[in-house]
């Protein structure tokens, strides 16, 4: 199993903050801290060891393009011909009936209305000349840096299911998400921190709620770790009760003491070395996630372009300019999630996707350029998408007024970009039919898209593997996956 | 050479060292589906595809067929059919295989046959192989056109068996057995020809006078707005397609004779350890065997003779107890029984602790739970975000609880579980007895998976095969120790398991696990088990209570609500005569009666009348109410009464149940796992390498007369017959790994080539033997292994041990071990005395903050025990899935063990923890006063069950001293009169320090 071998860690940019909780703890714990978990597993034969699993840097099948992730997942299925693949035909044949070509790929079949147009206008944008509506002025600004998948496709309508399949590769719940199996693969270069954090909406969790997350069955080691964007940014990082700190520093001090009574007592278990370790991570971690969250040490300029002082733009700004602080500290992998499903425009498209695309565009445009500023975007991989696509038919609200109409769900066609990492700029990847309904030429699948990106960052999807109940579990299971090298740079 | 990997991209990647793992196929598989299952795809726009041009006329006979001959059909011939190949004829070779047809046409070199030989995974590696001439002949031939000489019979002809599958797939939830729309039932032949109301279905040899035809073509059927709500799919042009040839050609049958033959299982494969029964070994002779105190010991200590151990010396007694009681019963031993057993002189002092240990009722709460992570339970369906709730999971959950507590006969436990509803005939009881009642409610069992199909929309024939997949991998992977899940695509590719015998296992469970004919894991209207998975056979005493109560309410509310409508009558009687007495005197009576007659049946003249004065004669309640202050009074107490009385309802008390419905539908292989793509026919049975060679097994109806098939009962007898090699194997192997740390097979549900071999062989199967014999008595087991010297052992690793025995795969010690997740919970709440010790029952409640706490509610009574607490996928307490209570997928076969951070900052911060510190340190006052020595040695007994060594004494007692000073820094301002304050919080603030210390959650 190569990710599991010994490594040497390299010497990074990002070691300088590694060094944020040096002193005497710095060597234990990379010794010891960082080997978070024990988990057994069976290897195909011989006898079972127990294995150590940590988060400590590990070596990548080939040379990565990319060290971090930054993943914008836009629950609830943004409208592809709305927003990058616009259809002439569709504004042409606008009022025509279809729902019998395509029943069988309607969930709402009593609500099926006609073909529909796109409410906005489209331009051609960047050097590239790619198309994206008028609901996107900023990241318009972007395109020359992106790589614009038209042609992908999932395989379930519904978006639990559908959920699961992109954050997991499983229609099920009990996969291990794709952050988990990028730092079961990679470990994670600052040991202060979370190797995987989740920057959820505190108006809500998306639907399928932690799962999104979920270690599956990989050790619980390598499972998402929510930052809240106010507050105390990890669950049970602060008494929940009343204490003077004295007393709290008194108490680990004494926890200290005596675990090391213990531990003298009782040599040659390792698990225990982990566990001294884990209490001394958990005093750390306090300064560390502040630090990291503390927003006031950037500029105003900053603050403003990421639209911080804007209402509509502040929550999603903030996660976005939080994502930014966490890769430069080395985390490796940052998912970003909003509230409900603000990209689940069944009905009232026109007003909905424009509101949806208010609260985000200018934040993930300003993260693109900052990232691309700092020279972070060479090595940061940002992911754009959703959980699928929309049907070019309209949906009809309970009244059947069509200006109020929205789109179902459609698992046939879907959007996505890419930039950062390795990824070549301004490419156009794909198309769909003449009405947008589903992807044509250079289908991509969710595993393809997986593929592609543990590709970039050094990881083989058929080399990425557990040995769980009997199977050599993969992100990309048992289903065929290939990098779409046509977007590399 | 064989390849591991599913897929096969070898065109855009090269093939990777690292990945390869060569197997010694040992005729296991043939041919394997190299390419993948893409069962969940449906492409609506496929991409085009090369055709390829034959280029030359090159036929198969007779060079390659001699090449075939000679070395492919010892594997693939007809009657050996192995991965359902047969190569011996040219009706064989263009059928294909289990994964579908091996030639592709179109593009010869993405056809399987020739990317099993031209990549030498074919022939298998233990036979000989192609010569570089016998490949370029193949090659030759396939990419000539893959012609045949002999063309009799070279495209199979279709039969009913063609069809059926998709008339099951896409008609015969209207037109089938529980609905037969416009009279009409496709589900045989004979049927169709008969037809419904609009004539015969299909016209033999006349497809465009086949009334299916037409309705199909013209868009009818299925019809299209009512698809989502029956969960089907349009017919695809394929399948119109097949339908349609077959009716062309006069719809021809095949009897149905036994369907598809045993499938290809020799000697060889028979031949492997756990697939031999258990032997009753004798244990071997030892030296110096003062040691050992039974067979275990014998058996362990020869291992670890051989590496030049033994056995470590004998825990003391207070390490014993905690050890034991933790293991058996989840929690601690209490101080007094600590005591009392240290000073216990007589020489079975041991022994008795055992049996008072295997007698507590806490035993069946702590080992149920290793069962119910097998059985995968949980309170919820998942799947949607709702993350519905099962009311009556509960059920099963003290099934299993009363089963470990009664010790009762594991076979039995498996009969009930598996094949419960066929063990007695509980529709035509008189009584529902507690034991038909036990039956049902194990049948729980099967109905944990992952299930979304309560929802339309979750609730096609692929996510209802998922549900059933996840039933079939539960229960190979607890009870058989078998990765069997892997054949539902494709042959096993290691251990012999047949993708035929795992259809023949999805028949089984077919009668009540059908695809085709779906019962709602939701509460649906009507008769309970009508078209839900719910039956109201709780014992009948449970029952009546029930039915009393709500008699009583009905009854009770029925006397309030005439009290109240008299009262109602007679005041607006009065009201009214009031407002009449304000009308002429002669229309009055006329008036009065108009009111009396409902609208519907009034003369002419009495609708004039209504029209003219009923709005302003008519008194609603509502009206009533403003007019009579008393009224309003009287009706605000009536419905606050009523209320009270409905507020007593109980819900139906049901059970979620399993059960054979007796029409199964017939069962087809399905090639590569994909519902789209049927191949044979096949029968219940069980996977022939268990069984002798053969998957027949004899399948009864359970009772005379009785509306089941039988087929559950016929298995599940079969499991638990005494030749059966893995069912004892792998139960004691469990039990083993949960004394022990590990199993002596450590890959608990994976006793095939590819899991591990036994690091006690002889050991395991004695212990199977004895399990039987003692009547399948897990009690027995947990005697014998709890007993032995091995379980004594102290758990000290020395240095001799990290040289030979690093891992403790001998057991040279006893490993130590971190509290399980409930454990932790339990044991927290014990010491702080805040444990509720209410037994069985509904679960308890949980509730979630908004930053995603998760915690469970208490009563007065305290907190549930863990195993209690709603067990709702979405809502798992934080304190335990901190401490690895796994999510169950589709179940747990051995959890994991974190040790990371969140424990920490959870056991340190968390409000519930810090709050039964302080429960803890009252307990430890009221025992200890005011003395802090008095108070550590306190503390240590209770939670640790020991006294503090001098090293921990001393670092308490300074910490204690530093935590009053502290304390009394901190609330000199506020408590200036309160001296005793700082001495209680710093006893709390110590109480919270050790149940956060490693000695606490660590079991020596």
């Amino acid at each position: 199993m190569q990710n599991q071998m010994n490594h040497i860690p390299n010497p990074s940019r990002r070691s300088f903050f590694d060094s944020v909780g040096s002193g005497l703890f710095a060597a234990a714990l990379s010794q010891i801290l960082g080997r978070d978990l024990y988990g057994s597993e069976d290897p195909p034969s011989g006898h079972a060891r127990r294995r150590v699993h940590d988060l400590k840097p590990k070596p990548t099948h080939h040379t990565p393009r990319a060290t971090s992730v930054i993943h914008l997942f836009m629950n609830g299925g943004p409208s592809q011909m709305d927003l990058f693949d616009p259809k002439p035909e569709l504004d042409r044949r606008h009022g025509e009936d279809y729902f019998d070509k395509i029943a069988g790929e309607v969930e709402n079949p009593t609500a099926a209305g006609a073909l529909m147009r796109c409410p906005y206008k489209f331009a051609k944008h960047g050097e590239c000349g790619m198309d994206v509506s008028d609901v996107m002025p900023h990241l318009a600004g972007c395109v020359d840096d992106i790589a614009l998948i038209r042609s992908m496709y999932t395989v379930n309508l519904t978006h639990e299911p559908a959920l699961y399949k992109i954050h997991s590769g499983r229609q099920f719940s009990g996969g291990p998400s794709l952050g988990a199996w990028i730092t079961y693969g990679l470990g994670t270069e600052n040991q202060n921190l979370p190797a995987y954090v989740v920057l959820d909406d505190p108006l809500g969790l998306p639907i399928n709620g932690v799962q999104n997350w979920q270690p599956g069955f990989l050790p619980p080691v390598y499972q998402g770790t929510r930052f809240r964007a106010t507050g105390s940014p990890v669950l049970n990082l602060k008494p929940d009760y009343e204490q003077p700190d004295e007393i709290q520093h008194l108490k680990q001090d004494l926890i200290s003491r005596l675990d090391r009574v213990h531990l003298k007592q009782r040599p040659g278990n390792p698990q225990l070395d982990a566990r001294i370790a884990g209490y001394e991570l958990a005093a750390r971690m306090q300064l560390a996630a502040g630090d990291a969250l503390d927003l006031s040490q950037e500029t105003a300029a900053t603050q403003e372009s990421y639209g911080l002082n804007d209402k509509t733009t502040e929550s999603y700004g903030r996660r976005c300019l939080i994502a930014r602080r966490l890769v430069e500290r080395g985390v490796r992998f940052v998912q970003l999630f909003i509230n409900a499903q603000i990209f689940d425009n069944h009905t009232g498209l026109e007003n909905g996707l424009k509101g949806a695309c208010a609260r985000t565009d200018r934040p993930i445009a300003a993260l693109l350029k900052d990232l691309k500023q700092r020279g972070l975007l060479d090595t940061t991989l940002v992911v754009w998408g959703g959980e699928f696509g929309r049907l070019p038919i309209a949906q009809l609200p309970a009244d059947k007024n069509p200006k109020n109409a929205g789109r179902d769900h459609n698992k046939n066609a879907m959007c996505t970009w890419l930039a950062g990492g390795g990824i070549k700029g301004g490419t156009i990847l794909g198309t769909t039919d003449d009405l947008g309904f589903a992807a044509a030429e250079n289908r991509i699948s969710v595993q393809d898209w997986h593929a592609t990106i543990l590709h970039q960052l050094g990881l083989h999807h058929e080399e990425l593997f557990i040995n769980h109940a009997g199977l050599r579990e993969r992100l990309t299971g048992v289903f065929e996956a290939r990098v779409v090298d046509e977007i590399l740079a | 050479m064989h390849s591991f990997r599913h897929t096969s991209n070898e065109t855009s990647h090269p093939r990777r060292g690292g990945l390869l793992i060569f197997v010694s196929v040992l005729s296991i598989v043939a041919v394997i589906a190299v390419r993948p299952a893409r069962c969940e795809e449906s492409p609506t726009v496929a991409a085009p595809k090369n055709r390829a041009q034959a280029t030359s006329d090159v036929s198969y006979e007779p060079t390659v067929q001699q090449i075939v001959k000679a070395k492919c059909l010892k594997c693939h011939n007809q009657r050996n059919q192995k991965a359902e190949l047969d190569l011996s004829s040219s009706k064989g070779i263009l059928k294909g295989s289990e994964s579908g047809e091996i030639l592709d046409r179109q593009t010869p070199a993405d056809g399987l046959l020739w990317e099993m030989v031209s990549e030498g995974l074919m022939p298998p590696d233990d036979e000989a192989p192609l010569t570089a001439e016998e490949l370029a002949s193949i090659k030759k031939w396939i990419f000539g056109g893959a012609k045949f000489k002999e063309s009799a019979g070279t495209h199979p002809s279709l039969t009913q068996h063609d069809v059926l599958p998709v008339l099951y797939l896409r008609c015969t939830v209207c037109h089938g057995n529980r609905r037969r729309e416009a009279g009409l039932d496709l589900r045989t032949k004979a049927a169709m020809l008969a037809g419904g109301k609009s004539g015969p279905a299909i016209v033999p040899g006349e497809p465009d006078q086949s009334l299916i035809l037409k309705r199909i073509h013209a868009g009818e059927m299925p019809p299209r707005r009512k698809l989502v709500s029956v969960s089907v799919k349009p017919m695809t042009d394929a399948e119109l397609k097949t339908l349609t040839e077959w009716i062309a050609a006069g719809a021809p049958e095949v009897s149905d004779q036994s369907p598809a033959a045993d499938s290809a299982i020799d000697d060889e494969d028979r031949r492997f350890w756990a697939f031999q029964p258990p032997k009753k070994h004798a244990a071997p002779p030892i030296k110096d065997s003062q040691q050992t105190i039974n067979f275990i010991d014998a058996f362990v200590l020869a291992r670890l003779q051989a590496q030049g151990l033994t056995l470590s010396a004998p825990a003391d007694r207070a390490t014993l107890i905690r050890r034991a009681s933790l293991d058996l019963t989840g929690l601690l031993p209490e101080p007094e029984e600590i005591e009392q057993f240290v000073n216990d002189t007589d020489p079975h002092a041991y022994e008795k602790l055992i049996d008072r240990l295997l007698a507590s009722r806490h035993y069946g709460e702590r080992w149920a739970r290793h069962w119910l992570d097998v059985a995968g339970y949980s309170d919820s369906e998942g799947v949607q975000n709702t993350d519905k709730l099962r009311p009556h999971a509960f059920r099963y959950r003290d099934y299993v609880i009363r089963a470990f507590n009664a010790d009762k006969p594991y076979d039995r436990f498996l009969l009930e579980q598996i094949a419960g509803d066929e063990l007695a005939d509980y529709e035509s009881a008189q009584q529902i007895t507690q034991e038909i009642s036990d039956n049902l409610a194990a049948t729980g069992f099967l109905r944990f998976a992952v299930d979304g199909t309560f929802s339309n929309i979750t609730n096609f024939v692929p996510d209802r095969l998922e549900v059933v997949a996840d039933e079939i991998d539960v229960l190979t992977s607890s009870i058989m120790g078998l990765t069997v899940k892997c054949a539902r695509c494709h042959s096993h590719k290691f251990d012999p398991i047949p993708q035929r015998d795992y259809y023949r296992l999805a028949a089984v469970f077919k009668g009540a696990y059908d695809e085709h004919d779906w019962l709602s894991p939701e509460r649906k209207a009507g008769a309970p088990g009508s078209t839900d998975r719910y039956l109201p056979h709780v014992p009948s005493a449970e029952r009546d209570v029930w039915e009393k109560n709500e008699q009583r309410i009905t009854k009770q509310v029925a006397a309030l609500n005439q009290k109240q409508t008299a009262t109602q009558r007679q005041l607006t009687d009065k009201h009214l005569n009031e407002r009449l007495l304000k009308l002429p005197e002669v229309l009055r009576a006329d008036l009065r009666e108009m009111l009396a007659v409902p609208e519907k049946n009034r003369t002419p003249v009495q609708k004039y009348l209504a029209e003219k004065f009923e709005k302003q004669l008519r008194i609603t309640p509502d009206e009533l109410k403003k007019l009579d202050p008393d009224y309003q009074k009287l009706s605000d107490e009536h419905d606050k009464q009523v209320k009270a009385l409905e507020a007593q309802r109980k819900p139906e008390p049901l059970i979620r149940a399993l059960w054979d419905r007796g029409e199964p539908s017939p069962t087809y292989l399905l090639r590569r796992g994909d519902y789209r793509n049927p191949g044979p026919l096949v029968a219940p049975g069980v996977p022939a390498v268990l069984n002798g060679g053969t998957s027949r097994i004899d399948i009864d109806p359970p009772w005379p007369d009785a509306k089941k098939s039988g087929r559950r009962l016929a298995f599940a007898r079969w499991l638990v017959r005494r030749e059966h090699p893995l069912t004892a194997r792998v139960m004691v192997n469990r039990i083993w790994r949960h004394h022990f740390g590990q199993g002596i097979v450590t890959t608990l549900g994976n006793f095939g080539k590819t899991g591990t071999p036994p690091t006690h062989p002889q050991l395991l199967d004695r212990l199977a033997v004895e399990f039987m014999d003692c009547g399948w008595s897990i009690k027995d087991m947990h005697r014998l292994m709890v007993l032995s010297a091995t379980y004594r052992q102290q758990s000290h690793v020395t240095a001799e041990h990290q040289q030979h025995d690093a891992d403790n795969r001998w057991l040279s010690r006893m490993p130590l071990r971190r509290m399980d997740a409930e454990v932790v919970r339990d044991t927290l709440l014990q010491i702080a005395r805040r444990l509720d010790p209410a037994y069985l029952g509904p679960p308890g409640k949980v509730t979630s903050r908004a930053d995603g706490l998760i915690t469970s509610e208490h009563s007065e009574q305290g907190y549930r025990r863990s195993i209690y607490v709603l067990q709702r996928r979405r809502q798992i307490p934080t304190i335990l899935e901190n401490f690895d209570l796994p999510q169950m997928d589709p179940n747990c076969i051995e959890r994991t063990e974190s040790v990371v951070a969140p424990q920490a900052l959870l056991l340190m911060n968390n409000a519930l923890v810090h709050d039964l510190s302080r429960h803890f340190a009252r307990r430890v006052h009221k025992q200890a006063g005011d003395d802090p020595q008095q108070q550590i040695e306190w503390a240590y007994r209770i939670a640790l069950g020991r006294t503090p060594a001098e090293q921990e004494l001393q670092a308490a007692e300074e910490s204690l001293k530093q935590l009053t000073e502290a304390w009394n820094r901190a609330t000199e301002k506020q408590d200036k009169n309160r001296a005793d304050v700082p001495p209680i919080r710093a006893l709390e603030s110590f109480c919270h320090a050790l149940m956060n210390s490693a000695a606490f959650v660590y079991i020596d």
